[in-house]
């Protein structure tokens, strides 16, 4: 339940509990100040009475001033109407007393001498009291000592007291009542500019991925989670893009083959024909429906790269592929057209990777024929094997027209062509083959580069060399 | 042979048939699981071509009730999901092959030739004909016309496999994995230079000219009608 809490009234309860507990606290501290107060109070008044009786005592030097005594003591300690006095006798016997009151004899006949002079407390009926005893020295040895005890009723004190603590907890109460309201309206404003950020998080949909939190107008605790979701929208609108750009890249790739396809039908059925043209249509179709087969095939391998399944693949079924055997493997698959073309192929160095052997020669083998179809006649593929810190890396170095740093950038990219014309002219090829090799080498948690200087065209893979390898993982996804 | 096609589309189901057929097999053709199922039990069929997503019961199941059956006749799959899962799954149940769909025809009778040529325990033949070719396998020579020819392994090897699938149309990307082991589809031309240059050697000088490019489909080594 405590989870569910809006946080409006999680604040506000704290509030008003915090509150009431520091003014509970307050409270009792001032209760047990004014106790004390109340306390020197008494004490201060019993002593002062106290010394009267003492000095009148004191005057006695024979018994006949005793009589006198009586008066005196009467006059200095009677008078005061909570003020209760009694004086004994060294045997017992009531010497003076007020009426209705009777100190607790146990410590009347144990009443130090002298200067001490300790507070006492009891109750009689309803009634408590506070008060002191001492045996007090006398001239007549009939008397000696003569116990003098005072004490004041704590009433008055205690109604005191019963009313401020009453007054108290009102107060607390409306305190915490205050503090709650207080704190539900401080919280209701201080979490306004989460309610701004839901309002603009609303209007997020998937034409309107453009829209930003404003990270400025925040409060520097929000404006962390603010950065932090604008990051992920944008990343989220990236991915957006690239999937709608795809969509429409797919639309575009496959019109021209279907429109081939749909033309030379028509054509050939306009009108009737020898069994050879037809013949030669089918030919051509099936040429064309080859080419959209592939062309399926790969963005269907780019699909799986994207969700991810090919990394879970490779996480399970890796293992360590000896790069010098693949490129030699690949090598002589490519021999022939090398040749042909008089390009002269060249493997330096060996190294091996983790990951799936053939996905990784898939991978080389595309970096490999697009060196091929760029190198002029006469020109050197290149292929460097190194490794070094737990990472393999191979290079592909091909002659070549350099390629512009703007193009560079954007040879990864699905359908992606440097030169339209010439791809288109001979057919070869699906635009997929560079954005293929990249999927791959990213699902092996590896790297990707191109470069291109002074005629030379040179695309470098990272892959790590054993699972897990964070060095390697790739900060551009 | 025979062939059982178990398919649900009416358009793919059809042509199977009529191109099994005419390329010499008996067929039938069952359009749901359960037919399917029935016929392959009952029926004696030396192939069953099995797609996976089917009315009634699935490719899965029917796999599944005739391998629990006893029955042993090899599997063709074929699907439209390319999920590395689903081929798994496929071969864990048993299945021989697994074509996803669109594959070439081409592609599917090379592959159907193949698993109704397994198990067949002939005598492996150590010289391999065509009209006036040969090719020793154990002396790894090759011989046309009296002459010899030179031919690099790799050239060896494409040879032999036109030969061995002689009459065949074997589609590029099953060369590519046969003799190169690259088993996806290539970009480049490589294919079509490398037979080039086989037939450079091997066909260009001789007559008749025995390696045919089938336009669209792949090419095949067959000694040429009238001669």
């Amino acid at each position: 339940m405590t989870q569910r809490l809006s946080l409006t009234a999680r604040l506000t309860l704290l509030f008003a509990m915090g509150s009431s507990t520091v003014l509970l606290v307050l409270g009792w501290l001032t209760g047990v100040a004014i106790d004390r107060h109340f306390e020197q109070l008494d004490f201060d008044a019993l002593a002062g009475k106290m010394l009267l009786a003492q000095h009148a005592i004191e005057r006695v030097k024979s018994e006949r001033d005793f009589d006198t005594l009586q008066s005196q003591l009467s006059d200095a300690l009677v008078g005061h109407h909570d003020l209760v006095v009694q004086v004994l006798g060294p045997t017992g016997e009531v010497l003076l007393a007020s009426t209705g009151i009777a100190f607790p004899s146990e410590w009347l006949t144990s009443a130090p001498h002298g200067q001490t002079k300790a507070l006492l407390e009891w109750s009689q009926g309803e009634r408590s009291f506070r008060g002191m005893a001492l045996a007090i020295s006398t001239a007549i040895p009939r008397w000696q000592p003569l116990v003098v005890a005072v004490a004041v009723d704590m009433e008055h004190h205690n109604v005191f007291m019963r009313s401020l603590m009453r007054a108290l907890w009102v107060f607390v109460a409306c305190a915490a009542l205050a503090t709650g309201v207080l704190g539900w309206l401080a919280a209701s404003r201080g979490l306004a500019p989460l309610r701004t950020m839901r309002e603009r998080a609303t209007a997020v949909t998937a034409h309107k991925l453009d829209q930003r939190l404003s990270v400025d107008a925040v409060p520097p605790e929000l404006a962390e989670l603010a950065t932090s979701l604008n990051e992920m929208l944008a990343r989220l609108e990236d991915a957006f893009h690239r999937l709608s750009d795809f969509s429409s890249d797919i639309a575009h790739e496959l019109r021209t083959p279907v429109s081939n396809l749909m033309t030379e039908t028509h054509v050939a059925l306009s009108r009737p024909r020898d069994a050879a043209s037809y013949r030669t249509t089918l030919e051509s179709n099936a040429e064309e429906y080859e080419r959209l087969a592939r062309m399926i095939s790969d963005m269907l391998f780019l699909a799986k790269a994207e969700y991810g399944q090919m990394s879970d693949w490779i996480v399970e079924h890796g293992e360590s592929v000896h790069l010098a055997q693949e490129v030699r493997d690949l090598f002589e698959f490519y021999e022939a057209l090398a040749e042909e073309k008089g390009v002269h192929l060249e493997l330096r160095g060996a190294c091996s990777a983790w990951g799936d052997r053939l996905m990784l020669r898939r991978a080389v083998s595309n970096l490999l024929s697009n060196a091929l179809r760029y190198t002029p006649r006469a020109g050197t593929v290149l292929v460097c094997l190194s490794e070094g810190d737990g990472v393999s890396s191979l290079t592909v170095e091909n002659p070549g027209q350099t390629i512009p740093e703007h193009q560079l950038l954007r040879l990864f990219e699905r359908f992606y062509r440097a030169d339209p014309s010439r791809q288109q002219a001979t057919g070869e090829g699906t635009g997929l083959g560079l954005a293929i090799t990249q999927a791959i080498v990213r699902a092996h948690q590896g790297q990707i580069f191109a470069s291109s200087d002074a005629g030379k065209t040179c695309f470098s893979i990272q892959l790590p060399q054993t699972p897990d390898q964070p060095e390697c993982t790739d900060l551009l996804v | 042979m025979k062939i059982l096609i178990v398919e649900d589309e009416l358009k793919t189901g059809d042509y199977l048939k009529q191109g099994l057929s005419e390329a010499g097999f008996v067929t039938e053709l069952a359009s749901n699981g359960v037919d399917g199922l029935h016929q392959a039990l009952t029926g004696d069929f030396d192939l069953l071509v099995l797609d996976v997503m089917l009315p009634g019961l699935n490719g899965w199941q029917v796999m599944e009730r005739l391998r629990q059956s006893g029955k042993n006749l090899p599997v063709l799959f074929l699907t439209a999901r390319d999920q590395v899962e689903d081929r798994v799954k496929g071969l864990e149940l048993g299945a021989d092959d697994y074509l996803v769909k669109p594959f070439a025809f081409s592609e599917l009778l090379a592959r159907v030739r193949t698993l109704l040529r397994r198990g067949k325990n002939g005598l492996e033949p150590s010289i391999l004909q065509a009209a006036n070719l040969e090719l020793d396998l154990l002396r790894r020579r090759v011989v046309r016309a009296g002459n010899r020819i030179e031919l690099t392994a790799k050239e060896f090897a494409l040879l032999e496999l036109l030969l061995r699938r002689q009459g065949e149309v074997l589609p590029r990307s099953m060369i590519a994995s046969q003799v190169w082991d690259m088993n996806f589809d290539s970009d480049t031309n490589v294919i079509e230079v490398a037979i080039r240059r086989l037939r450079a050697k091997v066909d260009d000088p001789y007559e008749p000219k025995l390696i045919r490019t089938a336009r669209g489909m792949g090419y095949v080594l067959e000694v040429p009608e009238g001669t």
